[in-house]
């Protein structure tokens, strides 16, 4: 189930709210587990039993770390990881590395699974690993009951796209919490502004990308491809925030505190700056639980350059198994690098060129990450730098018809990367006005989430 | 306890006002429904969002002007993943393969389209004397039998036959053929229009299909980018050729012989308004392996069973049926997955070889006084 779906807005959540908010307090974390399995099996019927029983393993291993001496804590923390990792592994990089192998190998000599990637399992397994390592580092002071973990790690908020929650910013939270009608209020509003990222940005600016890569990465003149990877970069930027504001709204509807997720990245001046706020909760979870543990940059030059190396690389194929994503994932260890000698510094006190610097070079990245066929995305890149192999026939009149149609949802998109529109909601969000904008874009989210499911062509309307 | 509601919508007036617009909203759909009173409704769609459902239909599937009410009432159960159990599917006539199925079988695999005949459209024009010699040269469209497999749609059936292009001594021409040309398609028929070079007169957008291309509200002629009424301007101007391309919008939208009845109506209605101009029925192009699917109404076998509809309507005179799909797609009928992004449209860079298609197979009439050039 997508929030952004009808199904969610009008069947699940109110039911769910009713029901959450109608059983005694002592009942809310099973009420909250039960739905959040629900919301989890009716898209993955299936993987919920893996879901479940990833959940039971953990629990285990869990109350291990807990009543051991730390000698055996280690070992069984050591496996708990591995099986961890494991089935990460198995779902998500087994095919991918078993096909480089067999081609260096020059035969099948290991099989092809074609797993299906279980919904959000990137996500749930680093939010296990974390409670993990956090009951093996002393950081969770109270084992939590088998119902409160299940609910931690399930929480229909987050369980599928983040943010990856810690256990211990929630772990007050899931012994009691009150519910306040106030909170529901604004977290209902968060919500709302979520979605209408999602739907009336993201969503929007989308389908020009894929008219763009429709009209095919090899034919583009070098403005048609600035023109998609920037395009791309707004649709990621207002999916990915959208579903973090979505799952914050959520959560502080339920009585929960989860934490923010993205933090105006697009107005950041430089790659480091940018990584402090993309994704905070990803590149918080890198740097805490692998970055520090290798010594971060306390070992001298060439270890730091190994540990940026690795959780770099790791952050890229996180994403997803391609080497696209490793690509991705290097091009930001070399440029975060490099910003480490002193160049992001300069940057980021140089207002101009360090805004110039992250806007040009970021959408860059995002063509990378968002062209996983390495000859198409080969193609890309060149037509972006104004090599054109291939005549460019996507050219002036394409883009200026893309401008037409397009140029007020730039502005939008750019108006709303800026801090600004935020700041003033967070200012003005008591105001009568605000609350009518919100029920404006409500409805008008909602509107557009109909024409998309009730025709089932969306995809063809370009 | 009015204090108390008082209180909350104090402290909550967003949720108030969510709550009110919601009520608001789906009594003013039950009222709408009442008003209009039929009661083919969708009862899942009605109970979740009624307003929604009752407006949106007609903007989406557009027609208001021709639709019945009965279609309006039947676009709600469009929804691919929703098709089972659907209430109307008594009333859908299904195509029958008796209708079609006759000559000799050949090679049917899932989803696949493979003709084992010889193509006769692909031989040369003067390897069938008998056609050539005759003054008043009429066209023949053959269709290539197979085994149909069985198929579990509303919205369709494997129709065990593929039409080929209508086998006719075609002539070459050069791209001033298409000065009085009109293009009417939808979002494949704008990738000729953008990457093909061709100078034409082209009505299409995106969605485009053939129950509101002759809407009211228009659509869009590219020359200026601004929305026309089609039947007007068929009225207003002589064409020497029409291209027609659709279907593939109209996948998931009653049936196939729905599909041929309305596909039929429009030929009529440019036949009568353009007399003298040749009408290229275009066949739509498959989709590729990948964007296959056959659970859903989205597939090979479906969008051949609208090329199949489409094609009897070629007379061979004044109305001919272009087969391009051989040019794209692989041994199995499938759109080549390096030829496309999205399985559906083709890259930019194809539509040249598409605009080369086109202009090998020109029918040049006697009476239009042109010189004819045998290629």
């Amino acid at each position: 189930m997508l929030f952004s779906s009808t199904e969610f807005l009008f069947r699940f959540l109110p039911v769910f709210m009713i029901l959450y908010l109608s059983v005694p307090e002592k009942y809310r974390n099973l009420v909250l587990l039960s739905g959040s399995l629900i919301f989890y099996g009716v898209g993955e019927p299936y993987y919920v039993l893996l879901l479940i029983f990833s959940v039971l393993v953990n629990y285990g291993i869990g109350r291990l770390i807990f009543t051991k001496e730390k000698k055996t804590a280690k070992i069984v923390l050591i496996l708990s990881l591995v099986y961890n990792f494991g089935v990460l592994f198995l779902f998500k990089y087994w095919d991918f590395v078993a096909e480089d192998l067999n081609r260096l190998l020059s035969g099948e000599k290991i099989p092809i699974l074609s797993l299906t990637l279980p919904l959000g399992i990137s996500f749930y397994t680093f939010q296990i690993v974390s409670y993990l390592l956090d009951c093996y580092r002393g950081k969770i002071k109270e084992e939590p009951s088998l119902t409160a973990f299940a609910a931690y790690v399930a929480m229909f908020p987050q369980l599928i796209a983040g943010p990856i929650v810690k256990y211990e910013e929630v772990a007050r939270r899931m012994k009691e919490r009150r519910i306040r009608i106030r909170a529901i209020e604004s977290g209902l509003k968060l919500f709302s502004i979520g979605l209408a990222f999602k739907v009336l940005l993201a969503n929007q600016i989308g389908t020009l990308w894929n008219h763009i890569m429709t009209a095919g990465a090899g034919n583009l003149s070098a403005p048609a491809a600035w023109m998609g990877a920037f395009a791309y970069s707004f649709q990621i930027y207002f999916d990915f925030w959208g579903y973090s504001l979505m799952a914050k709204g959520l959560g502080r509807m339920l009585g929960f505190r989860i934490p923010k997720n993205f933090n105006d990245p697009y107005a950041s001046r430089s790659i480091s700056d940018f990584w402090r706020r993309w994704h905070i909760t990803l590149g918080r979870w890198f740097r805490e639980y692998l970055y520090i543990p290798l010594g971060g940059n306390r070992k001298g030059f060439w270890r730091t350059l190994f540990n940026l190396f690795l959780v770099w690389t790791l952050t890229g194929i996180w994403h997803g198994a391609g080497n696209n994503f490793a690509l991705w994932g290097f091009s930001f260890f070399v440029l975060i690098a490099v910003e480490k000698r002193g160049f992001g510094k300069w940057l980021e006190h140089t207002k101009v060129a360090g805004h110039l610097y992250v806007m040009l070079l970021i959408p860059v990245t995002w063509v990378i990450f968002a062209i996983d066929d390495m000859r198409q995305l080969g193609h890309y890149l060149q037509n972006m730098a104004g090599i054109h192999a291939n005549g460019a026939i996507v050219g002036g009149t394409q883009v200026l018809r893309y401008l037409k149609e397009y140029g007020v949802l730039f502005i939008f998109c750019i108006l709303f990367a800026t801090p600004y529109p935020m700041k003033f909601y967070q200012k003005h969000k008591y105001k009568w006005y605000t609350v009518l904008v919100i029920v404006m874009i409500f409805w008008l989210s909602v509107y557009e989430i109909m024409m998309g499911s009730n025709n089932p062509f969306l995809y063809f309307r370009f | 306890m009015k204090k108390k509601i008082k209180k909350i919508v104090h402290n909550c007036p967003y949720i108030t006002a969510l709550l009110g617009t919601w009520l608001f909203l789906t009594a003013g759909g039950i009222a709408l429904l009442i008003y209009r009173g039929h009661g083919e409704h969708d009862p899942k769609t009605f109970w979740e969002h009624p307003f929604f459902a009752v407006i949106m239909e007609q903007e989406i599937h557009g027609s208001a002007g021709s639709a019945s009410k009965v279609e309006a009432a039947m676009a709600g159960a469009d929804r691919p993943e929703k098709s089972d159990g659907d209430q109307n599917i008594d009333k859908i006539t299904k195509v029958t393969l008796d209708e079609t199925g006759d000559g000799p079988s050949g090679i049917r695999q899932t989803g696949n389209v493979r003709e084992k005949e010889a193509d006769p459209d692909r031989a040369e024009p003067d390897t069938e004397p008998g056609l050539v010699r005759e003054k008043q040269v009429r066209g023949r469209t053959i269709f290539a039998t197979y085994t149909p497999v069985e198929t579990h749609s509303i919205y369709y059936t494997d129709v065990g036959e593929v039409a080929l292009t209508t086998d006719y001594p075609y002539t070459t021409v050069g791209e001033d053929y298409f000065e009085d040309a009109a293009f009417i398609g939808d979002s494949r028929t704008l990738g000729i229009s953008d990457y093909s070079g061709l100078d034409a007169d082209f009505y299409c957008e995106n969605g485009m299909t053939i129950y509101k291309m002759f809407d009211e509200k228009g659509i869009v002629y590219q020359k200026s980018g601004e929305k026309v009424n089609l039947l007007e301007a068929l009225q207003q101007k002589k064409y020497g050729k029409i291209y027609i391309m659709l279907g593939m919008n109209e996948l998931g939208y009653r049936d196939t012989n729905y599909f041929m009845e309305k596909y039929k109506e429009i030929i009529e209605q440019i036949r009568a308004l353009q007399p003298q101009g040749i009408i290229y029925v275009m066949a739509n192009l498959h989709v590729s392996e990948q964007k296959n699917n056959n659970e859903t109404e989205f597939n090979n076998i479906n969008i051949n069973a609208k090329n199949d509809a489409a094609a009897k309507l070629a007379d061979g005179v004044q109305v001919f049926y272009l087969d391009c799909n051989p040019l794209f797609t692989d041994d199995n009928g499938f759109l080549k997955a390096d030829l496309t992004f999205d399985g559906v449209h083709l890259y930019a860079d194809s539509y040249t070889v598409w605009k080369t298609f086109l202009m090998e197979h020109g029918v040049i009439r006697q009476e239009d006084g042109k010189a004819e050039k045998k290629s």
